[in-house]
């Protein structure tokens, strides 16, 4: 696979930077007000409350119905305002950035609405469509009590009862179980189960029956604790056939192939979290006094800072080319959700760990420092790494398409998927063809596939720019891991039972490996664009793509699926990386922009010095 | 000044107290092993009746179960029926010096006691229990006989202390606390100002507070001072409890602030001299810092064992989720590194007693190492856990409650990163001193059982003279390759010595590379990490040195045959130890998932700890046969 | 029901050893009517199925055809019609 030459001629462009998906946010952003203002409903001190009290946030979500966030759960061809996936993803960033619960809340109506969007069912998208519009909750039904993510294992049957079906059975730790309208409901419409024995169901709770439904209890959670996190069992719950999205048989199907989209919007909640945990801890090491001096001038605090930064840029990266490659790389999301929906909430938990440490006591105080803002956010954060597919099954989708990654990438067919769009910043996307979701990537992974020919045209750069030479040798060795990797993974022939944990353990490499790539792809194709704008100091002389393969690589030694990040390693120009991209860090905080390789400014504003 | 926590039979007359003694401590003269056998056995039977007291975590009237602890979790209390019964049982002696009454004679002992309670709850074991004892050592090691005395009754009376040695704005830098304590011309104090985040502020009977006690402009190291006041004497306008602060983890504990203004206390709440505040805080910290982490174990116990349940009775993909290898490697890894924890905890507490010389480094390298293992374990186990990990009551409700309290218990008085910044500055001295010569640490030091010289504050110094358990790890390793240790069933072990020896050696060049001002705050990156390196070094010297000590002749505690003196833990330890590092693994490598998963599984089902000491558990066996049969 | 065909023989003993291989089981345990599920092929794994039979007989399938056809037996009377179509 090689990377499609850049054509530069600003003629071409089909908008300039600054992003207009990173502005939409931003708008948003504005739009909701300033958080640290204690008056307003979108205000720190306010989620706090609700988050004590596990109190709904009904309010807030009134008010983003009211801003039209559901228009952007809506596909255009249904009448709505989702033409570009990273519109919705900077859109739930932004939002996760103030308050998980609030995000999680509201954006659940996407994960329920999806499949319905994404079967192909015109008359049941229009349908849901204009509720959705309305305001109307979704939500989505797979879990069951003793089953957890095995959702084929689900009891909750659905049987032919006259024209229609009759739905018996329980949902568990379903989030907005109850306050949601609707459910789409996986339900087993064949005794004997089976892949081919489950179908998606969507259910109007208004239109059932009284005493066909009842609601379990809210269950109280470590984080998000104001999220109607519920169940509910349904009793003989008649349906009309046109409630069946996907066909019968089809659930299983059309629900994996939704997650291929819901798992990759996912990790922007964790974007979000990073922002949130490193504007404190940036705040406090400015103004927290220790031995004579700010926290933020001890050179372990800059580490800290500049090392967190650094993982927060990495998960932007790769988080950016797996939401871009939802249009350009449908094929393959099987394989860049996972590897998105696994590392960016793992590398995010770690970034809070790390934070943390720094912030001390104050981490842990509910109401003294900043509110507790920080102990929130860190409980909360949790739940992107459980739900949606939690890291298990997200290694686990890896290791069984091992045997196709590898031969795709040491022997490349001769498959040559259209990647300029995929890197280019500027580039409009294709329109997202649903149809084209596999369950199974035919030819492995194009975005890895990229990793040798992004190398060499990375070192030809370096040719005449020596300031890149760091980062060609990061990607020199990048590259190398990746070979590496891919011969040992070739021979893997694996079942859940007989997955080997070193297996899983190679699942995390391949995932950091990708971020790599991703990485290196992103900054080849929009580098020349974006060092001329507001952010241009981040990606000259490739700044943050040697601070993010720099951090890939020390991920890389450590062991463990989920082993904490490494401790800190010496050296000079280590040093100076640290320093250069620490600075950048101080600019984005007291411009008050979003910590991102694009301009984004935050409701909060410049921080007065 | 002199001070033991208990008294030999060869110190004199008792009744004239350990003061009476010359300042020179006679460690040699009990008859050790006589006498620590008794020790032992104590040690052991405190350990069983406190857990049959404790009772069945599963049990839902019992006032320490599950239930009602994450209950009054809940409420952010203490359950005030728990509280009467670890009264009752007189748990307050396990702080004092046996020469005062109590139980205190070894700190490897209290770890080993308090563990059963920190399995059930975090929350009691600080709140009820530790605060006041990391509070007492203070007065242990610097109070007059009267202090001793008082300090003595109001804890075996049940009473509380309350400790103060940090204020919120300070942190660790504790030496700029300006919380004062002036001479107020009549022999006693004036004191002005604050200390928060303090737990049992507003319940406990004494205060240990750490004072500045120079005029203005004269800081330094002898500017502070440590003050014992009893609030019941203070006028009650000159002070106030301040609103309690609400915390993530260890909700239950009463945590809140003191505010004085002029407050009058007589001369005699000094405890030692005027000035020598950060000397015994200092002191102090290596008994408190040493003994904690070992405690805290106990709960990383429960969040396992919790695992453990889950995993053995929940079916995903038609089977347990521990037939997944994914979850048995990690259950299998996260006992190991609590084995990995206890062996230097072991080594750490156990160096109080015979290496008090050179406890300031390790009391450091294990509050460091352990929590941070420890909460990585955790980390790990939660994602077996799955959902269940996020729900806060039901069956496995337990586990997040511990994964919320471990950080707090960990970060007490010292973060990681104040314990890194007590081990750099003593690297380069250690590094030339002792890491190619030094004496290795008496075999004693590794056991899991047996006796223990007294301890004696006075020898704990500022800064650590040697370096007994590296010199250790190069004994061992010469041991290993010797013709006494050639067996081929033995290559792992050595290969994997062999590996840390090398890491050893690199971690020395830097060491003595390392600048001055990384004797500072101003430290690098690169010195922390060579402080975390050096820690896992450590820990990788006491699992060689306690399995060896197995090995030798079965210890006080071992059978020689037992599980400790098999090569194969100690492999796996030393294969995550290697990992921790970043080592690439010598070929010999081995975690031993199976062999471990299966010790696990059968201490699992048999109700014994995930520990070193490999005790009992009250409450009903389990009686999963399905999980059992299987495995 | 018709008789095995030399083809269909040649797909059963291929994938009977393909799943022998994955399943860490002897071949002769392995029976052709019973779903790959039941001997612990996950609906997954059973996903990767498609790739290693395209590879093994230049045959272009969905990921979904173990769904589908979710025994050996099922499998390989499909593969002889899915070489005889071309690509399905």
């Amino acid at each position: 696979m090689v990377t499609t030459p850049r054509r530069s001629a600003p003629a071409q462009l089909d908008w300039p930077l600054p992003h207009p998906s990173w502005e939409l946010g931003a708008r948003l952003d504005r739009e909701l007000g300033d958080p640290a203002d204690d008056a307003g409903v979108h205000s720190y001190q306010e989620s706090i409350r609700l988050d004590e009290g596990e109190e709904f946030p009904a309010e807030q979500l009134a008010a983003l119905d009211l801003w039209g966030l559901p228009e952007y759960y809506v596909p255009a061809q249904y009448g709505g305002r989702l033409t570009d996936y990273q519109d919705l993803s900077q859109l739930i960033r932004m939002l996760a950035r103030r308050d998980l619960t609030v995000a999680i809340a509201h954006g659940k109506t996407f994960l329920g609405a999806a499949p319905v969007f994404l079967s192909g069912d015109h008359a049941a998208a229009r349908r849901l469509a204009r509720l959705v519009r309305r305001g109307a909750r979704v939500s989505l039904g797979l879990t069951e009590r003793t089953h957890g993510s095995d959702i084929l294992a689900g009891e909750l049957t659905a049987e032919h009862h006259g024209d229609g079906l009759r739905l018996n059975g329980e949902k568990w730790l379903i989030n907005n179980a109850t306050r949601g309208r609707l459910l789409s409901l996986l339900t087993r419409t064949s005794p004997t189960g089976g892949p081919r024995g489950f179908s998606l169901v969507l259910v109007d709770k208004d239109e059932l029956p009284d005493g066909t439904y009842r609601h379990l209890p809210k269950l109280r959670t470590l984080g998000i604790r104001g999220a109607d996190i519920s169940g509910v069992v349904l009793q003989d719950a008649p349906v009309g056939a046109d409630a069946v999205v996907g066909g019968v048989g089809g659930g299983a199907e059309l629900v994996l192939r939704t997650l291929q989209v819901t798992r990759t919007l996912c990790p922007a909640l964790s974007l979000g979290a990073a922002d949130h945990a490193l504007r404190l801890a940036v705040g406090f090491a400015q103004e927290r006094e220790l031995y004579g001096r700010t926290l933020a001038e001890l050179p372990l605090t800059r580490h800290t800072l500049a090392g967190a930064y650094a993982d927060l840029l990495l998960c932007e990266a790769l988080n950016t080319v797996a939401v871009r490659s939802i249009h350009a790389l449908t094929s393959e999301l099987g394989v860049t959700a996972a590897v998105a929906k696994y590392l960016v909430p793992s590398v995010v938990d770690d970034i809070v760990a790390e934070l943390g440490a720094l912030l001390g006591a104050r981490s842990f105080l509910a109401d003294h420092y900043a509110h507790g803002r920080y102990q929130k956010l860190a409980r909360d954060h949790r739940i992107v790494g459980i739900f949606d597919g939690n890291t298990m099954v997200n290694l686990y989708s890896l290791v069984v398409q091992f045997r196709a990654l590898a031969r795709s990438f040491l022997a490349p067919a001769d498959h040559r998927p259209r990647l300029a769009s995929l890197f280019d910043l500027e580039r409009r996307l294709p329109e997202f063809d649903p149809a084209q979701l596999v369950l199974v990537s035919r030819y492995g992974s194009s975005i890895m596939g990229t990793l040798p020919a992004a190398l060499a045209e990375l070192r030809a750069e370096a040719v005449d720019r020596p300031a890149l030479a760091r980062a060609a040798e990061l990607a020199e060795e990048l590259d190398r891991t990746a070979r590496e990797l891919h011969e040992r993974i070739a021979t893997c022939t694996s079942t859940v039972g007989d997955a080997a944990p070193s297996s899983f353990e190679d699942a995390r490499r391949y995932s950091l490996c990708f971020a790599g790539a991703a990485a290196l792809g992103l900054w080849l194709h929009s580098h020349r664009a974006a060092e001329c704008g507001p952010t241009g100091e981040l990606w000259r002389d490739g700044l943050w793509l040697e601070a993010v393969l720099d951090r890939v690589l020390r991920r890389q030694a450590l062991g463990g699926p989920a082993r904490r990040s490494a401790p800190a390693a010496g050296g000079a120009t280590e040093a100076d990386l640290s320093e250069r991209l620490e600075a950048r860090l101080i600019e984005q905080y007291q411009r008050g922009s979003l910590f991102s390789l694009l301009p984004c400014p935050v409701a909060e504003g410049p921080v007065s010095c | 000044m002199l001070s033991r926590l208990n008294d030999t039979p060869c110190s004199g007359d008792p009744a004239e107290g350990p003061r009476a003694h010359g300042a020179t401590p006679d460690l040699g003269c009990a008859d050790v092993a006589v006498d620590a056998d008794a020790g032992e056995r104590r040690i052991r039977e405190r350990v069983a009746a406190f857990e049959e007291l404790l009772g069945d975590p599963r049990d839902e009237g019992n006032p320490f179960g599950n239930a009602a602890l994450l209950d009054a979790d809940e409420r952010g209390e203490l359950s005030a029926e728990a509280e009467r019964a670890l009264a009752a049982f007189g748990l307050n002696d396990e702080f004092v010096p046996s020469a005062l009454g109590g139980n205190l004679d070894r700190i490897d002992g209290l770890a080993r006691v308090l563990r059963p309670l920190f399995r059930r709850d975090a929350s009691l074991g600080l709140g009820y229990g530790v605060t006041s004892f990391l509070a007492a050592i203070a007065v242990w090691a610097a109070g007059d006989e009267a202090q001793r005395r008082r300090t003595a009754d109001l804890l075996r009376g049940g009473g509380r202390l309350a400790i103060a040695y940090h204020e919120l704005a300070h942190g660790n830098d504790f030496v700029r606390n300006e919380f004062s304590a002036r001479p107020d011309g009549s022999g006693g104090y004036l004191l002005d100002g604050r200390k928060d985040v303090i737990n049992n502020a507003g319940r406990a009977e004494g205060l240990v507070l750490f004072c500045l006690t120079a005029p203005p402009g004269q800081r330094g190291p002898r500017s502070h001072s440590v003050l014992l006041v009893d609030t019941e004497g203070l006028p009650e306008d000159a002070w106030r409890v301040t609103d309690r602060y609400r915390t993530v983890g260890v909700r239950g504990c009463q945590v809140a602030g003191f505010s004085f203004e002029r407050c009058r206390v007589p001369g005699d709440a000094l405890v030692g001299r005027q000035g020598g505040g950060v000397e015994t805080a200092l002191r102090s910290f290596q008994i408190t810092r040493s003994v904690v982490p070992g405690m805290v174990l106990g709960g990383a116990d429960t969040a396992l064992r919790t695992v453990v349940r889950f995993a053995t009775s929940r079916e995903l993909y038609r089977r347990s989720v521990l037939d997944i290898p994914h979850a048995q490697a990690t259950v299998a890894s996260a006992f190991t590194d609590l084995l990995v924890c206890d062996s230097i905890c072991l080594a750490a507490t156990r160096a109080v007693h015979l290496l008090p010389e050179q406890t300031s480094v390790y009391a450091a390298a294990v509050k460091y190492l352990v929590p941070k293992l420890l909460q990585d374990a955790c980390y790990n186990l939660s994602i077996v856990l799955g959902a269940n990990f996020y729900v806060r009551d039901g069956d496995y409700g337990v586990f997040q409650k511990h994964v919320r309290d471990l950080p707090m218990v960990s970060l007490g008085h010292a973060g990681s990163a104040a314990c890194q910044a007590t081990i750099i500055p003593q690297l380069p001295r250690l590094a030339r001193r002792s890491w190619t010569q030094g004496t290795p640490a008496p075999e004693a030091l590794f056991r899991t059982g047996g006796g223990l010289p007294a301890l004696d504050t006075d020898r704990l110094v500022l800064a650590a003279e040697d370096d007994a358990l590296v010199a250790s790890l190069l004994a061992a390793a010469d041991r290993l390759e010797g013709p006494g240790e050639a067996g081929a069933e033995l290559a792992p072990v050595r290969a994997l010595v062999r590996a840390l020896v090398a890491e050893l050696n690199r971690v020395r060049e830097e060491c003595l590379a390392l600048g001055p001002h990384d004797r500072t705050a101003m430290a690098s990156p690169h010195a922390y990490a060579l402080a975390d390196r050096y820690t896992l070094l450590l820990a990788g010297s006491a699992c060689v040195n306690v399995w060896l000590a197995q090995r030798q002749d079965g210890g006080a505690g071992g059978d020689g045959e037992g599980f400790l003196a098999n090569p194969r833990w100690v492999v796996a330890a030393l294969t995550r130890v290697c990992r921790h590092l970043g080592l690439p693994l010598p070929e010999e490598a081995d975690e031993h998932s199976e062999w471990m998963l299966a010790e696990v599984l059968g201490r699992y089902h048999e109700g014994r700890s995930f520990d070193l000491y490999d005790t009992h558990l009250a409450g009903p066996l389990v009686d999963d046969e399905r999980a059992a049969a299987r495995h | 029901m018709p008789a095995v065909t030399p083809l269909e023989a040649e797909y059963r003993d291929w994938l009977v050893t393909r799943l022998s291989g994955y399943l860490r089981r002897p071949e002769n345990d392995i029976n052709v009517c019973i779903p790959f599920s039941e001997y612990g092929m996950d609906s997954v794994a059973a996903l990767s199925l498609f790739g290693d039979i395209e590879d093994a007989f230049g045959l272009y399938l969905e990921p979904t055809v173990a769904w589908d056809y979710p025994t050996i037996e099922a499998l390989a009377r499909f593969l002889v019609r899915a070489g005889k179509d071309g690509e399905l």
